[in-house]
């Protein structure tokens, strides 16, 4: 067979290069868009994904991490009965007013108090030992990078968080927050800064298991007892996964770029198959000849959705090494992206899917391949 | 033509159309492209249909090469009645027996002269080596033995159009279709052509029926025919020229 798809593509190249740049911007707006979502998105469940904890226990229809109500300190005795669960602590969310030695009107802050010790859960996979270790004197706090500024604040110095005063004893990476700035302390200290006189035991108790694959069941098992007060238990996929679904669906956030990228599909969607159609209408007369000499149409719609998923295959590849490198230029810059494989794989099926769109678009124009017209 | 009566009489046209009318409407605008027009066009001859522009002979070849439809009469294709195939058996009908050579040439610019050629045999179920063997033949015998890598860009217009007839020939059709095959050559490069094309008629016993309004090739066809206002004006039998550039036995 004479691949009259892949030779017309390589020879006539800057007929369909118009083409494959569209798929190709397309593809890397997703990417991106996709990145920035999976990394804005993602650190709502930087609590959850950032600790090493496989079972969250907490107030009952708690919708995201940050609205979550306090507990009975009790059940944390309930939690260490079951025989799959090898450590358990609590976990106190404050939400704060932060005052800082330099003007920067109140800004909203969101306390978390975690357990010190070494083996504490909290946080362990962003916050190093040395830092963890330093929270243990009071008052102490660690905050990201990247806040000092909207703080005002740097290493040393001290600020009051709901009217208490603390000191800024570190600094760490990847602790950044949606709508507010992460504040890191032991528990005694976001006890103190606590004024809501309701909140009397933790927010959350979290715990680890010996595998942590039985997380869901062992969840499931700790949510049937009511002994201590109202409180319910998720494995953290799960509890990550709500949270991240809460900001994608139930703030306007979300649904803002999930319209975007449907946008984004259907401006690529139309250039791409625009510039595919001009392209193929170059070929009409020879396709009308091919067709005369009782070549069907069914064989030249082949043709012309190869040449769209070649199209489709190059632009993808194009976009890719761009997004790579725009990816570690957004990394060095302290952009939050995330990209992982399934977000990847859904990138790849779009495009594709942009190109098989645009090849069936320019099919169409096959119409046009009436071999009877050569001879008027 | 120096056939037996007898023989020629009860032979089957390889052609036919009986009573064909064919009419485009453009808005309000009625044109009668052919009216009521018959024609037996017979086996292994080459056949001219000469006419000014708009006479309606561009329009016959498509109708009796199953690429139009009519409005009337009736079209018969080696015994096959076009007008019962739909649009999958009529394609079917031309990859099985038809060749085309148009006045555009119409090849890939992507492709080299041999694929040209083989592309459309891929088709047909041909196996690989078949197809290729078929493809160089085919351009050995318009003398493009040579020239089979080039791409078009590579080639002149007269080499342009003998590879398009190698790729017509190649599937050894038993009708070949001809459209203003020369009104894009100089005289030299036509008359290559029109040669080429009698000698197929000849020499593989194939139907060449030939649009054209060139003067020049009306001494090289077996028949020749006038056409003007959709309806034939002459039609002349033409007796073999002494100087027949072949010496081709008629």
């Amino acid at each position: 067979m004479v691949p009259l798809a892949r030779k017309t593509l390589v020879y006539e190249w800057r007929r369909f290069l118009p083409a494959m740049l569209a798929v190709g911007f397309a593809g890397l707006l997703q990417l991106l868009q996709i990145a920035l979502v999976l990394g804005i998105f993602g650190s709502t469940s930087l609590y959850i994904t950032g600790s090493s904890a496989d079972v969250w226990v907490g107030y009952p229809g708690t919708q995201n991490v940050g609205s979550g109500r306090s507990i009975d300190a009790d059940v944390e005795s309930r939690i260490l009965m079951d025989p799959a669960v090898t450590r358990a602590e609590p976990y106190i969310w404050v939400d704060g007013d932060w005052r800082g030695p330099r003007e920067t009107g109140g800004v909203s802050v969101f306390v978390s108090g975690i357990d010190t010790d070494a083996h504490g859960m909290m946080f362990s996979k962003v916050l190093p030992a040395a830092l963890r270790a330093r929270l243990a004197e009071p008052d102490a706090i660690v905050v990201d990078r990247s806040a000092l500024d909207q703080l005002g604040v740097s290493i040393g110095q001290s600020a009051t968080i709901n009217g208490h005063l603390v000191r800024v004893v570190g600094v760490g990476s990847g602790l950044r927050a949606l709508g507010g700035v992460n504040v890191l302390c032991s528990l005694d200290t976001a006890r103190r800064l606590d004024n809501d006189s309701e909140d009397v035991g933790p927010t959350y108790l979290v715990a680890k298991l010996r595998d942590p694959s039985q997380a869901a069941a062992v969840a499931q098992r700790l949510r049937g007892d009511n002994a201590f007060g109202p409180y319910t238990a998720w494995s953290a996929g799960d509890f990550a996964r709500l949270s991240v679904l809460y900001w994608l669906f139930d703030t306007g956030a979300g649904a803002g770029v999930l319209f975007l990228a449907g946008i984004v599909f259907l401006v690529g969607a139309v250039i791409t198959s625009q510039t595919l159609i001009a392209a193929v209408n170059g070929s009409v007369r020879e396709y009308a000849t091919l067709n005369a000499l009782g070549v069907g149409v069914a064989a030249l719609r082949r043709v012309v959705l190869e040449q769209a998923f070649w199209v489709g295959t190059l632009g993808l590849l194009g976009a890719s090494v761009l997004g790579i490198v725009l990816m570690l230029l957004a990394r060095s810059q302290d952009v939050p992206v995330v990209l992982n494989v399934p977000a990847a794989l859904a990138c790849i099926i779009l495009v594709m899917g942009l190109a098989a769109v645009s090849g069936l678009a320019a099919m169409r124009s096959l119409r046009r391949v009436d071999p009877a017209t050569l001879l008027r | 033509m120096q056939r037996p009566a007898t023989i020629a009489a009860t032979e089957q046209p390889a052609l036919r159309a009986i009573g064909v009318s064919k009419a485009f409407v453009s808005g309000n605008l009625h044109t009668q492209v052919l009216d009521d027009l018959s024609l037996d066009i017979k086996a292994g001859e080459l056949t001219l249909i000469s006419g000014p522009s708009g006479c309606g002979k561009s329009t016959l070849l498509s109708i009796l090469s199953g690429l139009q439809k009519i409005d009337s009469g009736r079209v018969q294709a080696l015994g096959s009645e076009l007008g019962q195939l739909d649009l999958r058996a009529l394609e079917r009908f031309r990859l099985e027996h038809t060749g085309f050579v148009f006045q555009g040439f119409n090849l890939f610019p992507a492709l080299s002269a041999f694929e040209q050629v083989e592309l459309p045999l891929n088709y047909m179920g041909l196996t690989r080596d078949e197809a290729r063997r078929r493809a160089r033949l085919s351009l050995e015998e318009v003398g493009l033995a040579h020239r089979m890598r080039m791409r078009p860009a590579e080639l002149s217009g007269g080499e342009k159009q003998r590879v398009a007839i190698a790729r017509a020939l190649a599937k050894q059709p038993q009708l070949l279709f001809a459209d203003e095959p020369t009104s894009a050559l100089d005289a030299t490069n036509g008359q290559v052509i029109i040669d080429l094309l009698h000698r197929i008629a000849v020499s593989h016993g194939t139907t060449v029926l030939c649009v054209s309004h060139d003067p020049r090739l009306v001494e090289h066809a077996d028949r020749a025919l006038a056409m003007e206002d959709g309806r034939i004006l002459s039609d002349r039998r033409l007796v073999a020229p002494a100087n027949d550039s072949h010496g081709t036995p008629t």
